[in-house]
């Protein structure tokens, strides 16, 4: 069965690009573009891992990682900070607050989003082996 | 007896001058409490001008970067995994190079009119149009972004509004900016009214919306360069352009731009066109 990702984002640019290779690999992408109904989706899909954006209409990604923390249901889920405003108080509190991860969306090349991915969620990657014959 | 009568007056003169003296000091000080005053209130003004242009640098950046990462994201998936993308996919992101390269041309556009205004430099083309067509064409642009949020789009023109001269571009980015706000700060399945009617020798243009409308403390500040509005829950977004500039394409027109309240909620911004 297809792991599923939850991506909490407003901006359709990034949301495109991140979830085009995600889907290539074989995720199950789910969206959801106000931060309001974030907790409420992520309890009702159950994602096996959360790109959350930390600028959002509605509220802050920050808080939404706060209040998944804090909720039984969601406690361990695995939550991934995908955002552009990498400043060091962001990323302490995101990590402070529990984050798994956090990538900085300018670094991040999209076709290596899904290992990443991949990784976090324990999963065996792609690797190309070379046998040498003696 | 004499003696006596000399001292007298001596004191007496001592004490109108200690008197005088203290006076004149007494309005010294206060001239130089004044002075200071000024000197801490210009000090307070120069301090926030610095803290604004340095509150806005960030927030620039973050504007240019972010379309700028999604066109080379893009570029990127085009190159390394066509053979893997379907032909929807392949569409999805050369549009998205698109988009985001106007908004990038967009925002150089922005600070280009900025700049311009501030330097006096800003001009209109202005040509004989129709205000009515100009605002339906924006309406129904919006219209697929407004059914996003449920949101409901009324637009209600004044037929007896005759062409005039303005210049319909800007009017549009005018127009484009105070809608976009709407929509932005209206929660699901509100409604937006984009009217105009005729007053006196101007046209009135007003956009209504039944979002959470706007603190009077924060209405002087609205039309500021960098000046963000807070949406219902305190996030402040944009770069704080847009109402500054609206502001200087209806006045370059000799026309007014201002915000009320929309009773019972929401706000309603309006701005007139002289109709010479």
């Amino acid at each position: 069965m297809a792991k599923k990702i939850l991506f909490v984002e407003d901006d359709e640019g990034f949301y495109n690009i991140f979830s085009v290779p995600l889907k290539m690999k074989g995720y199950d992408v789910v969206r959801v573009v106000d931060g309001n109904y974030a907790v409420e989706k992520i309890i009702v899909e159950k994602p096996d891992l959360v790109l959350l954006d930390i600028v959002l209409p509605g509220t802050s990604g920050l808080e939404i990682l706060k209040e998944l923390r804090e909720r039984e249901e969601t406690q361990s889920v695995v939550v991934v900070m995908l955002t552009n405003f990498g400043s060091d108080e962001n990323i302490s509190k995101a990590m402070e607050y529990g984050a798994n991860d956090c990538l900085m969306k300018y670094n991040i090349v999209p076709s290596e989003l899904p290992d990443k991915i991949a990784s976090l969620l324990g999963e065996s990657q792609n690797f190309n082996v070379k046998v040498m014959e003696s | 007896m004499e003696q006596t009568t000399l001292l007298n007056i001596l004191v007496i003169l001592e004490s109108v001058l200690l008197l005088v003296i203290s006076v004149i000091l007494f309005s010294k000080t206060r001239n130089l409490t004044k002075l200071k005053k000024y000197e801490e209130e210009i000090i307070k003004i120069k301090a926030k001008k610095e803290a604004t242009m340095g509150d806005f640098l960030p927030i620039l950046v973050h504007e240019l970067r972010s379309p700028i990462s999604v066109i080379r994201g893009a570029a990127d998936l085009l190159m390394k995994e066509a053979n893997g993308l379907s032909a929807d996919q392949i569409h999805t992101l050369l549009n998205q190079i698109k988009s985001s390269s106007n908004t990038l041309l967009d925002l150089v556009g922005n600070i280009l009119d900025v700049s311009k205004m501030e330097s006096g430099r800003f001009e209109i083309n202005k040509s004989f149009n129709n205000i009515g067509t100009v605002l339906k064409e924006e309406c129904s642009y919006f219209e697929p972004l407004a059914k996003i949020k449920n949101l409901t789009i009324n637009c209600s023109i004044d037929e007896n509004i005759m062409n005039f001269s303005f210049d319909a571009e800007r009017v549009k980015q005018v127009l484009s900016n105070l809608i976009s706000n709407a929509i932005k700060f209206s929660p699901d399945g509100g409604i937006i009214t984009v009217e105009s009617k005729k007053v006196d020798s101007y046209c009135q243009v007003s956009v209504s919306d039944v979002g959470v409308g706007i603190k009077d403390v924060e209405k002087p500040l609205l039309f500021q360069k960098f000046y963000q509005a807070s949406n219902q829950n305190g996030i402040k977004r944009g770069t704080g352009l847009g109402l500054f500039i609206s502001k200087g394409i209806i006045e370059a027109h000799g026309g007014k731009i201002w915000v009320e309240n929309n009773s019972p909620k929401g706000s309603r911004f309006i701005f007139t066109l002289p109709m010479n």
